[in-house]
């Protein structure tokens, strides 16, 4: 579709057709990288089969199961929650120049500590049991993968695989406290106890029964004013330029009234506090509104819909890792020694402590979407023995497939979310067993990870653009 | 008479000073068995008699084999410089296909030859077929890798997907229910009278095919990789690939080839899981081992006879958490099972001592 959008942008103008080349350029090889995987997958499918038909009833399938069937759509977007938080780790790492295979096994740790964290308190609000347990969640995730970031860092050790063992470790360590210490006492299946409905992240269609009490209306509030803040802040508003409101107070000489003054010093501080400002009137507007306006409109009214605001959750983490690595000194010294460890040391940043905080945040990333699994989908609120997974390794393909952006990794997130949601439905559509999703994903990574084989496989000609910085490094560290 | 002398001492000499080199590994390795075996009845309350510790060294020498095989696949790629982080996925190819050409080939045979010999003939068939599988999934690492230049964790990890892909389609498809009854693992080959000897015999020559294959190859791959033309070249490609091209040596081709043969050996150490240890084969069997293996090379400093020791090391973590889970039911199963993991991770962390790999692990070769 970008394909076509080029000759058009061409006609409309000079200064619209260098952006569209960008984004052909950058969409291109994502695209034909997902085109061939499909094609091959149906060639799969095709010689397994032995039926032309098959291909098109799976293929078929597998688009009413994502986006047609009913709730098909939400529950892409829910596949597709812990898929943004755990990509958003890996790449991460990926810039930081680490390679976190482990973080299914950090998913499980903090699945584990939420799980823990949602049962021991009881009797909190949501405004302070929902934070406690996200935290907690990304605290399992965070020490999970600071381990061996400080290996690495002090030894050398290389992250693959200690993370790798770590994720055996982390599934033998979740078995045995889930059938063990902490094994819910009734019941006869093996799980962790509820967590207490305040750790629960909110269904959607719950919001306006949710709001009617007051703390968890200034529980949301809150989290939508810090989410406006951080995009406000992210998006550059305050601080940057010279505040416009200076000018107002000293350009004219003479106040007009007594208040010109105050109101021009209130603005130049609005306007050096934009993000601030903006925060706390999203969260005073939504605090106000939001429970009367829900209560008279909300769009979402299925009670079996498990979209739940881990959506929300998951947009901020992407855009507070984009602000993060790409505004801030943090973000800086982890993109350096990413890029190069030696130019970093040079310049007097300590790659150990950049290691284990690259490490323990991407770490934390994956400790969220695992609490997220837990406080916001699964059906016992709770952690069960046989915990879905097989995350970890399609988080690569979209990290990588979404180029380590993650505004890129939002999109490709989305469409793994719904190949994994629709996988179901061409199962049963069409007979194909829906590991041939995991086929198509490791083909779509191959391709990707690859840009030079796409290229000669359609013969591109490669783009003259600087050599990109190496995704791993050696076993040297 | 007086030159030949001189050539017999230095041989000597040098031998000695390469045992004095790893005489810290095998006191090591000596106290590690102690230490092991002092545990383990401390575990267990002291049950672990003559026999019971015969048997975990030869548990070890078992579970020691699919690792040890990884860990030499590894050494062959790596000592040419690719690394090769899709060993894992390469034994899970190879164990899925020894299985099903196992047991449809025996299917097929069965009429023709009868049940003994068709058993034979399948066994052997699979295991080239598994080989072979792998030997497809190395090359396409050494197609993309060497040939596009695409980064080496990342191609290998894409093989370890792939495999997990392949064989939970295939196994979804084929190899879930409704299966015939199959010819079973390879027997047990004692070797005539080395058998027999008191405690090595069991230990050593009472094992499987493969067990001794991979025996062979440790001393097979180390007298290849250090006392022939052709390792002193792939160690001059893993170390300084420009300067071997000058001298002439064809480093893509050499890297293809060990790559290759890397493959063939890892679609051995595959075969072991369908064909020695059980006779199903189920997803994600592989169970970590690969990359256990990658450390048991890491650990054996990229030296065949050194990754043989790590696995070795590693088989008796397994076998002693064998032994405990038998003796003290009542520890939960999965504490002992950590054990492997965890050793793994501190054998990395290079408390043995720090390993160097060769200098271009993992770069791929620009030709100028």
């Amino acid at each position: 579709m970008t394909d076509s959008a080029s000759p058009k942008g061409a006609v409309a103008g000079r200064g619209w057709f260098p952006l569209l080349q960008r984004v052909v350029d950058l969409l291109s090889m994502p695209a034909l990288a997902l085109l061939t995987a499909f094609v091959l997958g149906a060639v799969v499918i095709l010689i397994t089969s032995g039926r032309l038909e098959t291909v098109g009833e799976a293929y078929w399938g597998l688009l009413r199961g994502a986006f047609i069937k009913q709730r098909g759509f939400s529950e892409s977007l829910v596949a597709a929650i812990p898929y943004v938080l755990l990509s958003l780790g890996l790449a991460l790492g990926f810039k930081t120049g680490l390679f976190n295979i482990g973080v299914e096994g950090q998913f499980y740790m903090g699945a584990l500590a939420a799980a823990w964290a949602g049962q021991a308190i009881q009797g909190v609000p949501a405004l302070v049991h929902l934070p406690v347990v996200l935290l907690a969640g990304a605290a399992g995730g965070a020490i999970w993968a600071g381990i061996p970031g400080y290996l690495k860092a002090k030894t050398g050790a290389h992250e693959v695989i200690s993370t790798m063992m770590m994720n055996y470790i982390a599934f033998r360590l979740t078995e045995f406290i889930i059938s063990g210490p902490l094994r819910a006492p009734s019941g006869s299946t093996i799980q962790t106890p509820r967590i207490s409905p305040a750790a629960e992240l909110w269904a959607l269609w719950d919001i306006p029964n949710r709001l009617t009490a007051p703390l968890n209306a200034l529980t949301l509030s809150l989290a939508l004013g810090f989410g406006a803040w951080l995009i406000a802040r992210a998006a550059g508003a305050g601080g940057q330029h010279a505040p416009d409101g200076a000018s107002a107070h000293t350009g004219i000489g003479v106040p007009v009234s007594p208040f010109a003054g105050l109101i021009a010093r209130i603005t130049h501080h609005a306007s050096r506090h934009l993000a601030l400002v903006v925060g706390l009137g999203v969260a005073l507007v939504s605090f106000v509104a939001l429970p009367p306006l829900t209560r008279l409109w909300w769009p979402f009214t299925d009670e079996y819909d498990r979209l739940h605001l881990g959506l929300l959750l998951a947009i901020l983490a992407a855009v507070g890792v984009w602000w993060l690595l790409w505004k801030t000194t943090i973000g800086f010294e982890l993109r350096t020694v990413g890029a190069n460890p030696n130019a970093a040391r040079y310049a007097g940043v300590s790659i150990t402590r950049n290691i284990v905080l690259g490490m323990a945040l991407s770490g934390a990333l994956a400790g969220l979407a695992g609490t997220v699994e837990v406080i916001g989908v699964s059906i016992c609120r709770c952690l069960p023995l046989f915990f879905s997974s097989g995350y970890g390794f399609d988080s690569i393909a979209i990290a990588l497939l979404g180029r380590n952006n993650p505004f890129g990794i939002l999109a490709s997130a989305f469409l793994f979310g719904a190949m994994r949601n629709g996988a179901d439905l061409m199962e049963l559509n069409s007979g194909v067993s829906k590991y041939i999703i995991s086929l198509i994903q490791a083909l779509v990574l191959l391709f990707v990870a690859a840009p030079a084989v796409v290229r000669w496989m359609y013969r591109i000609k490669a783009a003259p653009r600087a050599a990109e910085a190496p995704l791993t490094r050696g076993w040297g560290g | 008479m007086v030159k030949r002398t001189s050539a017999l001492s230095d041989a000597l000499q040098l031998a000695w000073v390469r045992l004095r080199r790893s005489l810290t590994t095998i006191l090591l390795t000596a106290f590690g068995l102690v230490a092991a075996w002092a545990l383990l009845n401390l575990v267990i309350g002291g049950q672990c008699d003559g026999k019971c510790v015969v048997d975990a060294l030869a548990q070890t020498l078992r579970v020691a084999t699919p690792i040890a095989f990884a860990a030499f696949c590894g050494v062959l790629c790596e000592r040419a410089g690719v690394v090769d982080i899709g060993i894992e996925g390469k034994m899970l190819m190879a164990a899925m296909a020894a299985y099903s050409v196992n047991l449809f080939g025996f299917q097929l045979l069965q009429d023709a030859l009868g049940p003994v010999a068709a058993g034979n003939v399948s066994r052997w068939l699979a295991l080239v077929m598994a080989v072979a599988s792998a030997l497809l999934l190395a090359g396409l690492h050494a197609v993309f890798s060497i040939r596009f230049k695409s980064d080496q964790i990342i191609s290998g990890t894409v093989i370890n997907i792939l495999a997990i892909g392949i064989t939970g389609y295939m196994y979804r498809a084929f190899l879930a229910e409704n299966l015939p009854a199959g010819p079973g693992t390879f027997p047990l080959v004692p070797i005539p009278l080395l058998a027999e000897i008191p405690v090595l015999g069991p230990i050593l020559f009472h094992q499987k095919p493969l067990t001794y294959l991979m025996l062979a190859l440790a001393v097979g791959i180390y007298w290849m990789l250090f006392y022939t033309q052709w390792g002193l070249r792939v160690r001059a490609v893993g170390e300084h690939p420009r300067a071997a091209d000058t001298l002439g040596i064809d480093v893509l081709r050499t890297r293809y080839i060990n790559t290759l043969l890397g493959g063939v050996v890892a679609g051995l150490g595959g075969a072991w899981f369908t064909l020695e240890a059980v006779d199903v084969f189920s997803p994600l069997m592989t169970n970590g081992l690969g990359f256990i293996g990658l450390a048991a090379m890491i650990f054996g400093k990229w030296n065949p006879f050194g990754a043989l020791l790590g696995a070795l090391l590693f088989g008796l973590g397994n076998s002693v958490t064998a032994t405990v889970s038998i003796f003290r039911p009542d520890i939960p199963s999965q504490i002992p099972q950590m054990l492997p993991y965890l050793l793994t991770i501190i054998v990395l962390t290079g408390v043995v001592g720090r390993a160097v790999a060769p200098a271009a692990d993992g770069q791929p070769y620009e030709k100028s």
